[in-house]
């Protein structure tokens, strides 16, 4: 069904829609990475944007958490009940954990803050859209934060629930602020292999149905 | 970690009834079931369960949704995000079912013996308690909607009319206390007068009673307008010296306009400062992660550099803890100072056992075993500071390929 024309230069180009209410933000994406990814399409609030993203039907979406009409997982929900494989990168200026955890759990395959330097993000925009996850070193501080601390047994029903001895480390190494690169030689694996590890906490982080994930972020909110 | 409330509540979306054992089982770290069997048998013996759990409900307030940073706030009520409302949570019908019918076959075995009230005490007991409890719940159910609508009459009668199952369920519970004090009258041989005074004593008794919920919020709210006024003075004083500090900072952006790192560093704290108090948790220097956060943003400040914090738990500050918090100061003011990278990574990690921080840039690195004596703040601020205080700080780099300072304190 992916009508998507890669041109055959030499890196395709990804074709990408940019999902911001700040218009201001919008441009200055554009103008940032509007010559290295194709931006087919723009959107403001969550009814233009699940109408675009089904139009255009990208490559990845960078996806604004905060977004009137009910905030960037409402466009995934709404998209993914139509269109499952559609890539999400979610952009914020905001920290708020359970915000961010939230558009992860609803389907976004990334997280970076609005920060990120234009080389970084057309790398994070390649990553996705080859179907690989993007954690920033915040997302991996967030993602151990709800993993780690008391669990209690009981409320470990299955693997989903707990991280691999390995999973940890690099998610902590992503943390401490390492590339893969640096990931990869500071384990003794290849790159490869530390994506394969980014990706599966991606996939335990969304079907884990964790008490503790959902107390976590309760708890976030009443400190 | 995170402060257990002094006070345990009722969450309204894990409750069966009045969420009176869902709230104890929270605020203890029980099982809820087992709570829940354990009331179950208490109200099966002489309804002791039952008079428990009556006068918990009345004084374990509802659970309040907790107070989001303002930025959160605002991006809720304008739909940027979607208001997180806790989701109601079904009732288990197969667990309520065994409950139930653990709880009636204990009450028949212990009537059945004679060790429990007698027929009448009981009947009226069950018939007030369910009165009670139908009323009370209506009252919890109608003032979560309550927040919604306060406009004229309907302030006053809006939670009352909401749904008819409100009227209903106060109607039945008012005819079930009734029904309890005809039944508690008719079951004893008294004079007219006698009888009068019961009925008028018992009905007077019933409606203080169906009231309580209603009386106890009122004061509850009062409290809580007090709570939000000086909330809200705090953060228009907030807000006012940040809309001051950001109008300073335009200013000296357009007067520095040509110092690109200027710019960059006055645009990165003002940043800081504006995300800490939109998103963040606001307080003073009283635990590892707000330490570290002002003592990254005094390096930001100083240096011209930025300095990444990602933190994995946090704990109190002691004096161990504040130790490393200066050591991790002097490593960040170390890289920022001698590596010449642009960025410092800092990562803080808390479990139970061990607090750890690492500093982290890609700069020009050093040989650790050669450093000059001109970096003795190395050894001497960093090294020695933490093994005083009984930790250790561990230095990897290499000539160019950055360096990561590694301080650990037994927690």
């Amino acid at each position: 069904m992916s009508e998507t024309p890669q041109e055959p230069t030499a890196r395709a180009a990804w074709r990408v829609v940019v999902v911001d209410d700040h218009a201001m933000f919008r441009s200055g994406v554009r103008h940032d990475i509007g010559d290295r990814v194709q931006v087919v399409a723009e959107a403001d609030d969550v009814p233009t944007a699940v109408a675009a993203v089904l139009a255009a039907v990208p490559d990845v979406v960078l996806l604004d958490v905060h977004l009137p009409g009910g905030g960037g997982m409402e466009v995934l929900r709404q998209v993914h009940e139509v269109e499952p494989d559609v890539r999400f990168l979610a952009l914020s200026v905001s920290d708020a954990a359970e915000d961010v955890l939230g558009v992860i759990r609803a389907g976004a395959r990334g997280y970076v803050t609005k920060s990120i330097s234009a080389d970084e993000l057309i790398e994070a925009i390649g990553r996705v859209a080859e179907g690989d996850a993007v954690f920033s070193p915040r997302l991996a501080g967030f993602v151990l934060d709800a993993f780690s601390g008391s669990i209690e047994v009981a409320s470990i029903d299955s693997d989903l629930d707990r991280l691999s001895q390995r999973e940890r480390e690099v998610l902590r190494l992503i943390a401490r602020g390492y590339a893969y690169k640096e990931i990869a030689r500071e384990l003794f694996i290849s790159i490869k292999t530390v994506e394969t590890h980014v990706s599966s906490v991606l996939r335990k982080l969304q079907l884990s149905n964790r008490h503790q994930l959902t107390r976590w972020a309760t708890d976030r909110r009443l400190v | 970690m995170e402060n257990p409330s002094p006070r345990s509540t009722r969450p309204l979306n894990a409750a069966w009834l009045g969420g009176v054992c869902a709230g104890l089982a929270d605020h203890l770290g029980w099982s809820v079931l087992a709570l829940r069997a354990v009331f179950v048998v208490l109200a099966a013996t002489r309804l002791a369960g039952v008079v428990l759990y009556l006068l918990l409900w009345l004084v374990m307030p509802r659970a309040e949704a907790g107070r989001d940073a303002p930025g959160l706030e605002a991006a809720g009520r304008t739909g940027l995000r979607p208001v997180s409302g806790a989701a109601l949570r079904p009732v288990d019908l197969g667990a309520a079912g065994a409950l139930g019918l653990l709880g009636l076959g204990l009450l028949w075995l212990v009537q059945a013996n004679g060790w429990g009230l007698p027929g009448e005490t009981l009947a009226a007991g069950l018939l007030a308690a369910a009165g009670l409890g139908l009323i009370w719940w209506q009252a919890d159910r109608a003032s979560t909607r309550e927040v919604r609508r306060d406009a004229g009459l309907q302030q006053w009668f809006g939670p009352l009319l909401a749904h008819w199952t409100t009227i209903g369920g106060i109607v039945a519970g008012l005819v079930a206390l009734g029904a309890a004090i005809a039944v508690v009258v008719l079951s004893q041989t008294l004079g007219e007068v006698a009888r009068l005074f019961y009925v008028l004593g018992g009905a007077v008794a019933a409606l203080v009673a169906a009231a309580l919920p209603w009386v106890l919020r009122v004061r509850g709210e009062l409290a809580r307008a007090r709570e939000d006024k000086l909330l809200a003075d705090a953060r228009a004083d907030m807000a006012a010296h940040l809309h001051d500090s950001v109008l300073q900072t335009l200013a000296l952006i357009q007067r520095r306009a040509a110092d690109s790192r200027a710019v960059v560093a006055l645009a990165r704290r003002q940043e800081r400062e504006l995300r800490q108090w939109l998103y963040g948790q606001a307080g003073t220097d009283t635990t590892l992660v707000q330490a570290l956060s002002a003592a990254g943003a005094d390096v930001e400040a100083d240096h011209g550099v930025d300095v990444d914090l990602v933190t994995v738990g946090d704990a109190e500050l002691t004096p161990e803890l504040t130790a490393l918090v200066r050591a991790s100061r002097e490593a960040m003011v170390n890289a920022a100072r001698h590596s010449g990278a642009e960025r410092i990574d800092v990562y803080a990690e808390v479990d139970d056992e061990l607090a750890s921080v690492y500093v982290r840039d890609r700069g020009s690195g050093f040989d650790p075993d050669a450093i000059d004596p001109d970096r003795m703040g190395l050894r001497r601020s960093i090294v020695e500071r933490v093994e005083r205080a009984g930790g250790q700080a561990i230095i990897r780099s290499s000539p160019g390929a950055g360096s990561e300072i590694r301080l650990e304190m037994r927690r």
